[in-house]
């Protein structure tokens, strides 16, 4: 009897060693910027960009040549502003997005993330039309999209 | 005549009553002159894996005492009382935890030992209690991207924790030599309140270990101690 129960604590002891921290599963962490675009003429259908290229300045193309009518973009947390060059079949649109950063820790595994507070954005509208809205207070997840952009 | 065979008879009679008593007294009384006395007293040692670890590893330093009181045939009072100073090196932040811990409880020894032998296969529960510092030394935050990266932010803060737990142990203890027992065991611990950093998380408690994602940990303990032995019963 006693060397059963010493058994099964034994068992016991060694399933509840399996635990899952030592890998981040959670993706992603910091949020990216999920952008949307509509059709300015019909507001509730998206449309997709054509000849597609995005870039933010002086790096490379995160989308180059794309038929798309979602995208997401990092933003660089060690600045408080982060400008996105739009170019559509040639023609290029600036976006601005500017923001306060925050560290929030998250697990041992995922470490720290970055949540952007205060996050306004700008367009210089040259083949954007409109765009919604142009404050967000918090930016912390990619449930859904972050900014509608009509054209 | 006739009273000499009635005192044949007698004689007869009393042999045969000898007999049976003689007989229940032969198997008596050896069971019951053999008994092993056991001693009771005091036993310290030290955990002799913390040591070895210290100098082997970069990250860890620690060492433990441990001692227990035997109570009554089976129970055992135990305490185990130490230092540990740990380094947590995770892929994005990286830590130490260093501080004092105590644990209290007792021992049941679930063996029943040969003649005069004191082995013990046993399970036991702790009380514990950790007070200490933890630094957090740096920490990259997590930007799973490579189109803008983040940098690593050495700004060390410190913040001053503690911990309580509840253990349940299970091991075996052997004396080797005289009065000299070596031990091993292997605990399960589960947190019952720890104080948290702020934004951050305890990663690590003295006494401890490790605080896995559900508050609990484990242990393992390579003891060497001696007993001072004050009676025997």
């Amino acid at each position: 009897m006693k060397k059963i129960v010493l058994f099964i604590l034994l068992i016991v002891l060694i399933f509840s060693a399996c635990e899952k921290d030592d890998f981040c599963i959670k993706n992603p962490i910091t949020a990216k910027l999920v952008i949307d675009f509509y059709d300015d003429a019909n507001r509730e259908t998206l449309k997709n960009v054509t000849s597609f290229y995005v870039w933010a300045e002086g790096k490379d193309s995160i989308y180059s040549n794309e038929r798309i009518s979602s995208i997401s973009l990092p933003l660089n947390s060690l600045a408080t502003e982060t400008v996105y060059n739009f170019s559509k079949e040639n023609i290029i649109n600036q976006f601005t997005i500017r923001y306060t950063t925050q560290d929030e820790y998250v697990s041992r595994s995922c470490g720290y993330k970055i949540i952007f507070n205060e996050v306004t954005f700008l367009s210089d509208n040259t083949w954007i039309n409109d765009f919604t809205p142009e404050t967000l207070t918090t930016l912390d997840n990619q449930n859904e999209a972050h900014v509608q952009i009509f054209h | 005549m006739c009273k000499y065979f009635i005192s044949i008879f007698l004689f007869f009679m009393v042999v045969d009553g000898f007999c049976q008593k003689q007989k229940k007294d032969s198997l008596a009384i050896p069971k019951d002159s053999v008994t092993y006395k056991s001693p009771y007293g005091i036993r310290v040692g030290i955990d002799i894996s913390k040591p070895i670890l210290t100098s082997t590893s970069n990250s860890y330093s620690g060492l433990e005492i441990v001692a227990d009181y035997r109570i009554s045939k089976s129970i055992f009072l135990a305490a185990e009382f130490g230092y540990e100073e740990k380094t947590s090196e995770e892929d994005y932040t990286n830590s130490v935890a260093k501080g004092n811990y105590i644990r209290v409880g007792f021992n049941y020894n679930a063996y029943e030992n040969w003649l005069d032998m004191n082995n013990e296969i046993f399970t036991g529960y702790r009380y514990g209690f950790s007070i200490f510092d933890q630094r957090l030394n740096n920490y990259t935050p997590n930007v799973n991207t490579n189109y803008f990266p983040a940098n690593l932010i050495s700004t060390p803060t410190t913040s001053s924790l503690n911990a309580h737990w509840s253990e349940f142990i299970v091991g075996l203890k052997v004396e080797t030599f005289n009065n000299l027992f070596a031990s091993i065991s292997v605990s399960y611990k589960i947190l019952m309140s720890v104080k948290e950093p702020e934004n951050f998380k305890t990663l690590y408690s003295p006494g401890f270990n490790r605080i896995f994602e559900s508050g609990t940990g484990f242990g393992f303990n390579y003891t060497i101690s001696y007993l001072i032995p004050f009676t025997k019963k």
